[in-house]
């Protein structure tokens, strides 16, 4: 049997939270949150560190309290969501087919909303050759086994990749008694945030070595040394900057890539570059009805912007449902100069509108410009950039109000 | 004096320059609001961080309750309630701000939860 549905969130995290929230809050009464984990919250119930909701609710929660706040509203405003239910099929129709202990069931619904977050790199993405031991984690695992499942990974630890999620996990086996070698960035920055660089790392007196690579893993059933590795300005192994480090753990921290076998199945293009959907400026994806956010649309350092976004993304899907978008001529986005990718990716209609942006590259007193052709639409001026920070610009209507293209760039 | 530091109160990571003689700071430059400034001053008199971590939970739905340090405590202290967490063990169910830990280390560090953690009815 079919079931009917106005709007259906894939995810329970995080974005998928606040997206159900935001629609029930604008009027929308026929939601359902479908979620694969016995429990909501996704990726933010491991995440126990605080620093969570400075700017949504103006303190530094843990992961599980920012998240709590979600799951009291969605339970007070009676939203209803399946929990170890695992979407298994998506289509262009916008039918869902769910699995769980009930069996299979079949949805239909109005509008959809992709919130599957993203999941981690693992160590054949990266393809470092080796035998192949235990020991060898990617640091969101080892997250959710010491945080969640109370098993202790290792006791001498080698962190491969500087991400955030890499660098707190060096503080908190260190703060449950394990010591940490050293964290290896490839690159020649950190991809985290500076402030984990230093309450993580330098707190603890764990180095970080930046141009440094993991190129050997050695082990017998137990991992029990890494090879480590300079990297050359040019991306080459530095030959004679070869060592060994004894260590019975690695931990991978070394990207993130959005979630979405699903959105495939339904005929979704993906950006080659964020790995997520290309929307338009209302988060909507080149299907009609279908919207994503959160880190499945691109990968977000601040839960705060993720369930900001989502909430962005509901003022679209209650103009869709209620038959108010009437698609005009799209306006052509180029990129320019400094930057990795722009979120949206097209633009239809002109409304007030937030772009996300990343940087190519660390840099200081950087403008981002908005430009057609050569006439100036908006600039603004960064004291700092990092592409390990997010930025997000909002365009008003009236200035974007008569163009046909729009180009941003970093200068 | 100087010193610099990335400030760990947002994700701004504001960098500071701090100019001081003993104790006594003279000129703190680069901080864009006053939590900031007294993120360095602490620094530079006593380092203050909270402290997150897990508590053993029985007949709970998750086995471990997160739990932080209400108020940022002495830096020098965070291995040794690293520590002491490990011998603490509480009764589902936990409320989030539940105190777990009252005055350890008699330096009246205090440890809440930070997770609802639910009793299973078996």
């Amino acid at each position: 049997m079919l079931k009917e549905k106005e709007v259906i969130i894939i995810g329970g995290g995080a974005a998928g939270l606040a997206a159900a929230v935001a629609c029930q809050e604008k009027g929308i009464e026929d939601i359902l949150i479908i979620e694969r984990n016995a429990y909501l919250g996704g990726i933010l119930n491991q995440c126990i560190h605080d620093g969570f909701g400075l700017e949504k609710f103006n303190s530094s929660l843990s992961g599980p309290e920012y998240a709590q706040k979600y799951i009291d509203q969605v339970k007070e405003k009676k939203i209803p969501f399946l929990l170890d239910s695992m979407v298994i099929d998506l289509s262009t129709q916008k039918e869902v087919t769910v699995i769980n202990r009930q069996g299979l069931q079949h949805y239909r619904a109005k509008v959809i909303i992709l919130a599957m977050g993203c999941r981690e790199r693992t160590r054949g993405a990266i393809s470092i050759p080796g035998t192949r031991p235990a020991g060898i984690y990617t640091a969101g695992v080892a997250q959710e086994l010491i945080n969640l499942k109370n098993y202790m990974v290792g006791q001498k630890i080698v962190i491969l990749g500087s991400g955030d999620i890499g660098m707190i996990m060096a503080r908190r086996l260190t703060l449950e008694g394990a010591e940490v070698v050293l964290v290896a960035e490839k690159l020649p920055y950190s991809s985290g945030l500076p402030r984990n660089i230093n309450q993580c790392l330098y707190d603890f007196d764990i180095p970080l070595l930046l141009n440094h690579t993991v190129i050997d893993i050695k082990g017998n059933g137990r991992l029990s040394e890494v090879t480590l590795a300079e990297v050359g300005k040019r991306g080459g192994i530095i030959p004679k900057s070869k060592r060994k480090v004894a260590c019975d753990t690695l931990l991978l921290s070394v990207g993130l890539i959005p979630e979405n076998e699903l959105s495939r199945q339904a005929g979704i293009v993906l950006s080659l570059i964020t790995a997520g959907p290309e929307v338009d400026e209302r988060g909507q994806t080149n299907v009609p009805g279908i919207f994503a956010c959160g880190n499945v649309l691109q990968v977000h350092d601040i839960v705060d912007n993720v369930s900001l976004e989502a909430e962005y993304i509901t003022e679209g899907i209650l103009d869709y449902l209620q038959g108010r978008i009437s698609e005009s001529q799209e306006i052509k986005m180029t990129l320019g100069a400094g930057l990795r990718y722009v979120v949206p990716q097209k633009i239809f209609t002109i409304k007030d509108t937030i772009f996300s942006f990343r940087v190519n590259q660390p840099g200081k007193k950087k403008t981002l410009v908005f430009e057609e052709d050569q006439k100036l639409i908006k600039k603004k001026y960064f004291p700092r950039v990092n592409p390990a920070e997010m930025l997000r610009v909002k365009l008003s209507s009236s200035e974007l109000k008569d163009i046909n293209k729009l180009k941003v760039k970093l200068v | 004096m100087e010193r610099k530091f990335v400030c760990i109160i947002c994700p701004n990571s504001c960098q500071i320059k701090v100019e001081y003689e003993n104790k006594t700071i003279k000129k703190i430059i680069g901080a864009q609001c006053p939590k900031g400034e007294a993120f360095v001053k602490n620094e530079i008199a006593n380092p203050l961080r909270v402290f997150v971590g897990s508590v053993k939970v029985t007949n709970g739905n998750f086995k471990l309750v997160s739990v932080k340090t209400p108020i940022p405590i002495p830096k020098k202290y965070l291995k040794h309630i690293g520590k002491l967490t490990h011998s603490l063990e509480v009764e589902a169910p936990v409320a989030i701000g539940q105190t777990i830990a009252l005055n350890l280390l008699n330096e009246k560090i205090d440890l809440v939860a930070t997770r609802k953690v639910n009793k299973i009815i078996n």
